[in-house]
């Protein structure tokens, strides 16, 4: 069991490195990606001061609050982005049966069809958001909590993008739901969870869960809330189980489905 | 000028097949309002302040017209095609047509815009009522004013995109390019009406296209006089003015360019 | 040793039907019709070790859809399917360290990698120890000649090429059977030849059973002792090429030039396919008559120009298919 999970390690490791490389091919437009997304994510810094001049406090958030609050949601992105960015397209790959050559492998279909992709830019959204631990005030504490919940956010966008992506399983033209359900996921996440009220906060903690990857990681920095943090992780895992059980379910339909048209 | 209107026209009814993809992008043109919206009314908690001259009605009005005009505009679209134009040596081929090239990637690319600029009006309006309610004091007689200057708006704003698209000319890639003027209008000209900036910024973004590309038309619609009117068209006139010229200019020299390269 | 054991295989498709214009589209989005169709209908077949078999039949017949069961991509309806003794259906992942596969369509390379890179990738997806890998790239690096470009990116290689690279990919491991599924599609004759003596080589070397899918018909005369044709979801004929060729290849054709006319009317085991005067296509049966008395018929100091040959395979296999259709 153990030397199974290791193996599926290095293979998926070798996965992402082929994928950095393929990124790598031309330094000069690897480097330009990943700065201009810093350069992109730093430009609403400008939003963020023209608001605080008219108040000092933003849906119980402080200037460096939603500032580190603004990193977290770029951290997330870049990490989910980065590293998984084919699971943003799964919805293409089942559709086009592309399965079918992870299918025939030894190993885990879900991880295989996940990462076969880099996104470049996406490391200027890492880099921004560690930028902005320094900016809200750097110590050991915040950053490896922020660390931890770049990881735990990331696993959930992840997620939230394999459920998604695998409702083309079960339903033509999913594409279009899985990417604005993507979608609202980054919208949502780089404003401060205060201004909302009623059904949408709780949306915000359920069917859109950006307040499980964003709010409550950034609640639990600031007050350094150990159940807050317990539950997080609870959570995530959670979410991670559900979106494996969800792919699972609808492989073991794609192999014994009988409709054509998902198969051409 | 004929011609130029059936191109228009042609570029209009192709984008007519392709309504829907454009209607299942107002999801988040939905989601952005709808957080604005929220935004605002947590800022104006005593709702009958006025910041900076504006009420937070005419506030999410002001965003719901200029995000109307960022997506009717799809500026990064334009400007990929005028790069590939440039790069694929397709622009060599209008050179013997008979039309200018500039006009024909205006009038194709306005014949997209419009219909999208409608679709997303019908959204905005939707979306602002339900939000909303009615624009207090809002008199019909704007409304001629506010079209107008939205297609001045926009005609300027893709004219614009076009001289960047055409520096694919002299540089290998003119995204970062385009990139810095997308930032500028979405950063200073979505969000916030110039008077949201101070000092030296508001004076140098009333002189930006800002001011004539989606300042003006949101201007128009939340807080009409004729005053503004006389002021926001006579700079969309001068601008319009400039911007051809500008295209017209780096056009010609471009072209030279690949002459001197045997394309 | 059977290393394949399909018995009475079964599989039905649902198709959507969309019933015309946009009152059909509107119904459609309420209530979907569906129609059934066999794809593949209570087929059995075995397959020895080392064999090289040809799975042929027209497209839509069924092949891709065996292909994916055999490789428990796809679950039966009904039936049972053993290769190597293991049901691809319970144990797809232990199966997959057994069996290779190359889709001729899809790609299963990095592009932008090199061949040597993509073995490695694929020496990790099946638990090859690095020295253990680098000795089976050596030896199938000489097998499929590849040493030419092994270090050029697969974008930069031609198609012959990266076919062969996708053959050694799926070789790395040393399965023990390797699907081919159309290998040799959309390739010029020169490498389409050059594929087939390569793959004859290595079925000869390694001992490899192969299950190929073509609907090439060269594939299957070059390469295979055995043949299996399909159609519409059934087996049509399973037979060997011998027997296949000896059924349906007592039938040779006679193309000659003549200084006179001749007349072959009414003779027996001859049907004449062109007459053109002094030029003459004619159709020997040779279980009436042999080629040596169609020749003195015509008379050998008349003839200017002589070609007999055998009758394409191809034109015998889409005589089945026909017979099947009726």
């Amino acid at each position: 069991m153990l030397m199974v999970v290791k193996n599926q390690i290095r293979c998926t490791l070798l996965a992402l490195k082929y994928g950095i490389m393929k990124e790598m091919l031309n330094r000069t437009s690897f480097i330009s990606n990943v700065l201009f997304m810093i350069l992109n994510n730093a430009s609403m810094l400008i939003q963020w001061l023209v608001l605080y001049s008219l108040k000092d406090n933003i849906g119980g958030y402080s200037f460096k609050e939603v500032m580190l609050l603004w990193g977290l949601a770029a951290s997330t992105y870049g990490v989910s982005r980065a590293f998984f960015a084919s699971a943003f397209k799964l919805s293409d790959t089942i559709n086009k049966g592309k399965l079918d050559a992870f299918l025939v492998q030894p190993k885990s279909v879900l991880l295989n069809a996940i990462t076969t992709h880099v996104s470049s830019s996406a490391f200027g959204d890492i880099i921004f958001g560690f930028a902005m631990v320094f900016f809200y005030g750097f110590s050991l504490r915040v950053f490896l909590l922020f660390f931890l919940f770049t990881v735990t956010g990331g696993l959930i966008l992840v997620s939230i993008a394999i459920i998604l992506g695998s409702l083309a399983f079960f339903l033509e033209n999913s594409e279009i739901i899985s990417d604005n359900g993507n979608n609202l996921m980054v919208h949502f996440a780089t404003y401060p969870d205060g201004i909302f009220k009623g059904v949408t906060k709780i949306l915000l903690f359920t069917l859109v869960p950006v307040g499980l990857a964003n709010y409550l990681p950034i609640q639990a920095i600031i007050e350094f809330n150990i159940t807050k943090i317990v539950f997080v992780l609870l959570v995530t895992s959670f979410i991670v189980f559900l979106a494996n059980l969800v792919f699972k379910i609808g492989l073991k339909k794609y192999a014994s489905t009988n409709l054509m048209s998902a198969r051409v | 000028m004929r011609k130029y209107l059936y191109i228009f026209k042609s570029n209009l009814m192709t984008n007519l097949q392709y309504i829907g993809n454009i209607t299942i992008g107002f999801i988040t043109y939905f989601v952005v309002i709808f957080i604005f919206a929220n935004l605002w009314k947590y800022i104006y908690s005593d709702q009958s302040k006025l910041i900076n001259g504006y009420s937070m009605e005419q506030m999410i009005w002001y965003v719901i017209l200029t995000e109307i005009l960022w997506y009717a505009t799809s500026g990064r679209k334009l400007c990929n095609k005028i790069s590939d134009d440039v790069k694929s040596g397709n622009i060599a081929y209008n050179l013997n047509k008979p039309y200018n090239y500039i006009g024909y990637a205006l009038f194709s690319h306005m014949g997209e815009a419009i219909l999208r600029g409608f679709l997303y009006t019908i959204a905005g309006v939707v979306i602002g009522l339900f939000l909303l309610g009615p624009i207090e004091n809002f008199d019909l007689i704007a409304l001629p004013f506010i079209i107008l200057s939205s297609i001045l708006a926009t005609v300027i704003n893709v004219i614009l995109v076009i001289c960047i698209g055409l520096t694919s000319f002299w540089v290998e890639d003119s995204g970062p390019f385009y990139w810095i003027y997308s930032k500028l209008i979405l950063v200073f000209g979505t969000m916030f009406p110039i008077e949201y900036f101070k000092g030296i910024i508001e004076v140098i973004l009333k002189y930006s296209p800002v001011y004539v590309t989606t300042y003006g038309p949101a201007k128009l619609l939340v807080d009409f006089s004729y005053q503004s009117v006389i002021n926001i068209f006579l700079a969309q006139l001068i601008y319009l003015f400039i911007a051809v010229l500008i295209s017209l200019l780096i056009y010609r020299k471009g072209v030279r360019q690949i002459n001197v390269n045997g394309g | 040793m059977n290393v394949i054991e399909v018995k009475n295989l079964s599989k039905t498709f649902k198709v959507k039907i969309k019933e015309k214009g946009l009152k059909g589209s509107l119904k459609s989005i309420f209530k979907q019709k569906y129609k059934t169709i066999d794809a593949v209908k209570d087929i059995s077949f075995e397959v020895e070790k080392g064999e090289i078999i040809a799975f042929i039949g027209p497209n839509g017949a069924g092949k891709s859809t065996t292909i994916k069961m055999l490789t428990g991509i796809l679950y039966a309806d009904e039936g049972s399917i053993e290769v190597l003794k293991i049901n691809p259906t319970k144990e797809r992942k232990r199966l997959a360290y057994e069996i290779g596969t190359v889709f001729g369509q899809k790609e299963q390379l990095w592009m932008h990698l090199t061949p040597y890179d993509n073995f490695k990738f694929f020496s990790a997806i099946y638990d090859i120890p690095e020295q253990v890998a680098e000795k089976r790239i050596e030896k199938l690096k000489i097998l499929f000649e590849l040493n030419d470009f092994i270090d050029t990116p697969v974008r930069n290689l031609s198609l012959g090429q990266r076919i062969r690279c996708e053959i050694v990919a799926s070789l790395i491991h040393e399965p023990k059977v390797l699907f081919l599924d159309e290998p040799t599609i959309g390739l010029d004759p020169v490498v389409k030849e050059n594929i087939r003596t390569l793959i004859k080589r290595m079925n000869k070397e390694l001992k490899t059973t192969i299950f190929l899918t073509s609907h090439d018909v060269g594939d299957i005369e070059k390469l295979c002792k055995r043949v299996i044709i399909i159609n519409h979801g059934r087996i049509v004929l399973d037979d060997s090429m011998e027997n296949l060729k000896y059924h349906y290849l007592n039938k040779k054709i006679i193309e000659v030039k003549m200084k006179e006319k001749v007349n072959l009317d009414d003779e027996e085991g001859i049907t004449i396919l062109k007459d053109k005067g002094y030029n003459l296509k004619i159709e020997v049966d040779t279980q009436y008559k042999n080629v040596a008395d169609v020749i003195k018929l015509l008379d050998p100091d008349k003839i200017i120009d002589i070609n007999i040959s055998n009758i394409p395979l191809e034109n015998i296999i889409s005589a089945i298919y026909k017979n099947e259709d009726k």
